[in-house]
């Protein structure tokens, strides 16, 4: 139903992880070509690729490179995605309260919460008592923008 | 083996008057809060609450600390169950049957099992440190690198054993993991994979990246239901089935045993523990079920093997530091501070000498299991409530606490910043068949299996005779080739004798 028709999805992930493995022998390697370095990457790696190859070999001959597993709502999920994306690289600028508030908030209203009253009275009462109890439970101060940092 | 006049002693030490009980309670109430908080260690709320110590003697110190360690070792288990956050890395296993339990409306049974295995596995495992103390300690002193190496070798069997329907694609994803775990400084001070980054040089933290991969990613897949359970009926908090659920967990006695027993000699391997042992249980448990294909589907057994091995776990690292003063783990290392406000050392010599003081510690552990299980039935009723918030409340709530908890662990961004990209790489693994448990467990595993790989690489030589020495890397290794190939074997073996019988 959610599926699309042709997902590249599968084989990105499976060129993404043998090219992460690839990128990362390399660098391994160029950082110092000794077996106490390589001992445990070298063959982990090459088992990775490996496998890689075989899984792509055998996706393509049963016809499955271009399909996904899970049969998901991706049009529901990444806006989702693109939001929490948005609120934790934000959090330096915006702070914890005031970052966690606009999150809650802004994640009610795109599930359709309707009222006002919940979507404003949990963001706010939520994020500030989150954020307070964090910055009083850890030794090290925490970004805000209007709670105290320590 | 055991003194029975440092017994007496002890005895009356804890029962001359009520004030060292007087902690007990806020101590395991502080572990539940700070356990079933992602984000919040055991290690850390001993840390907190470590100066208070200052003020008591010895013994309510130890009685306080072990309190929160008890409270704690518990507590992790309860979001794991309910939302899919290991709260420590050695809960992780709970999760993978605990969740669909939740899922599929069994939260009431899987809470139950939970705390049945945790006080049985405290139970067991302080019975067995009072039986052999010694012995435990002397075999912590005859682990090296190597012996650790197998143990964490054999933690990576599950790897293997957690595939699914897609064989290859879970190997892929635990070898990736694996990698992942090992960026970062290694032990000979070469930094790989942190593209210049000096928020990399510690390597990859492992519990902001479980927070992303197991909790993250699942709620993005789940933000069009309304509730995790969709049957009403499901969804209500049962006294009774929580009662149900702490008497299922006594149908497995085998798999709670042999919980308890990896719980107690792997928890007392210093630095691997917990982590490990929770791990070991479930593939062991997983391994000779005559329905393996049952476990991560819901499986109560699944719950049984994890939380009791973790939490005998916490008498393993007790051996370790009341015999030799070596600190398992974090919460043992703020214990070992403890002694050090109180000018104890302990040791061969703190056991000889004070016997009737360890023996109180012991002793004061039953109890505390009783405390756990009247405490743990009065929390849970609360917390299981969480299943019947609406996911579009419960969504951003656990999203900010995987947040904030990560910012915690890490004191910086990096925390935050990794669980976002572990959350990203969580759903992309799920969305196209690769095992999550798996891709995490090598991240857990990764850098503790390179340094212990790396020291027996340095202490032989890279001369593989080396293990031959060794008896109980042999041992392990023999060990894990029966839990490998044992049933494989005992077929072939029966087979032909079978047709010889009917020949």
């Amino acid at each position: 139903m959610n599926k699309l028709k042709k997902d590249y999805g599968h084989l990105c992930m499976l060129l993404g992880l043998a090219g992460f493995t690839i990128w990362y022998l390399n660098d391994a390697i160029r950082v110092a070509f000794t077996t106490p370095n390589l001992l445990l990457i070298l063959p982990v790696s090459l088992a990775v690729l490996l496998l890689c190859i075989a899984e792509l070999v055998i996706s393509a001959y049963r016809g499955k490179l271009f399909e996904a597993v899970e049969d998901e709502p991706v049009k529901d999920i990444l806006p989702i995605i693109l939001l929490f994306a948005v609120y934790v690289l934000t959090l330096p600028w915006l702070g914890f309260d005031l970052g966690t508030i606009l999150f809650v908030a802004i994640f009610l209203r795109m599930k359709n919460e309707r009222n006002w009253f919940w979507v404003l009275g949990y963001s706010i009462g939520f994020g500030i008592a989150i954020a307070l109890f964090f910055a009083l439970m850890l030794p090290y101060p925490m970004p805000m923008t209007f709670l105290p940092i320590d | 083996m055991i003194d029975f006049a440092a017994s007496a002693s002890a005895l009356s030490m804890l029962f001359s008057s009520l004030t060292p009980w007087m902690i007990v309670v806020p101590g395991i109430i502080i572990g539940l809060v700070f356990g079933a908080t992602p984000g919040l260690q055991i290690s850390m709320a001993m840390a907190i609450f470590l100066p208070m110590t200052l003020y008591m003697d010895f013994m309510q110190a130890m009685l306080f600390l072990t309190a929160i360690f008890t409270g704690g070792s518990f507590g992790s288990g309860i979001p794991a169950i309910l939302m899919n956050i290991p709260g420590t890395s050695s809960a992780i296993a709970t999760a993978f049957d605990g969740y669909p339990m939740a899922k599929q409306g069994k939260h009431n049974q899987a809470l139950g099992i939970a705390l049945a295995s945790s006080v049985f596995g405290v139970l067991v495992g302080y019975l067995i440190l009072f039986m052999m103390i010694q012995p435990i300690s002397l075999m912590v002193l005859k682990l090296g690198p190597s012996e650790m190496f197998m143990v964490i070798l054999w933690g990576m069997t599950l790897i293997a054993s957690l595939r699914g329907d897609h064989v290859l694609k879970g190997l892929i994803a635990g070898f990736v993991g694996l990698l992942i775990g090992t960026i970062g400084f290694n032990e000979i001070g070469l930094a790989r994979g942190t593209m210049g980054s000096f928020y990399l040089f510690d390597g990859i933290p492992v519990i902001p990246a479980m927070m992303g991969m197991f909790a993250a990613s699942e709620l993005f897949r789940l933000a069009n239901k309304q509730y995790i359970v969709d049957s009403k009926a499901s969804r209500k908090v049962d006294l009774r089935k929580i009662a149900t659920g702490f008497k299922m967990a006594f149908q497995s006695p085998l798999v709670m045993l042999r919980g308890c027993l990896m719980g107690v000699f792997v928890g007392a391997v210093p630095g691997v523990g917990s982590s490990v042992s929770n791990l070991l249980s479930y593939v062991e448990t997983k391994r000779r079920d005559p329905d393996p294909d049952s476990y991560g589907k819901g499986n109560p057994k699944g719950i049984v093997a994890s939380e009791s091995a973790n939490s005998t776990s916490e008498a393993g690292s007790m051996a370790t530091l009341l015999a030799l003063g070596i600190p398992g783990g974090g919460a043992t290392a703020v214990m070992l501070a403890a002694f050090a406000m109180h000018n104890i050392t302990g040791g061969p010599q703190f056991i000889r000498e004070q016997t009737d003081i360890v023996y109180a510690i012991i002793f004061a552990n039953f109890a505390q299991v009783f405390f756990l299980m009247i405490l743990g039935l009065l929390f849970i009723p609360l917390l299981a409530n969480i299943i019947k918030v609406p996911m579009r409340y419960l969504i951003p709530t656990v999203l900010v606490l995987a947040v904030m908890g990560s910012f915690g662990l890490t004191g910086n961004f990096v925390g935050p910043f990794t669980v976002l990209a572990f959350a990203i790489i969580g759903w992309l693994m799920r969305r196209y068949g690769y095992s999550v448990p798996a891709a995490v467990i090598g991240i857990l595993l990764g850098a503790m299996a390179e340094k212990t790989l790396l020291h027996s690489y340095q202490i032989s030589g890279g001369d593989l005779s080396y293990v031959l020495e060794r008896p109980v890397t042999l041992a392990i290794m023999a060990l894990l080739l029966l839990s490998l190939f044992g049933s494989k074997l005992l077929s072939l073996i029966r087979r032909p004798a079978k047709s010889t019988v009917n020949g």
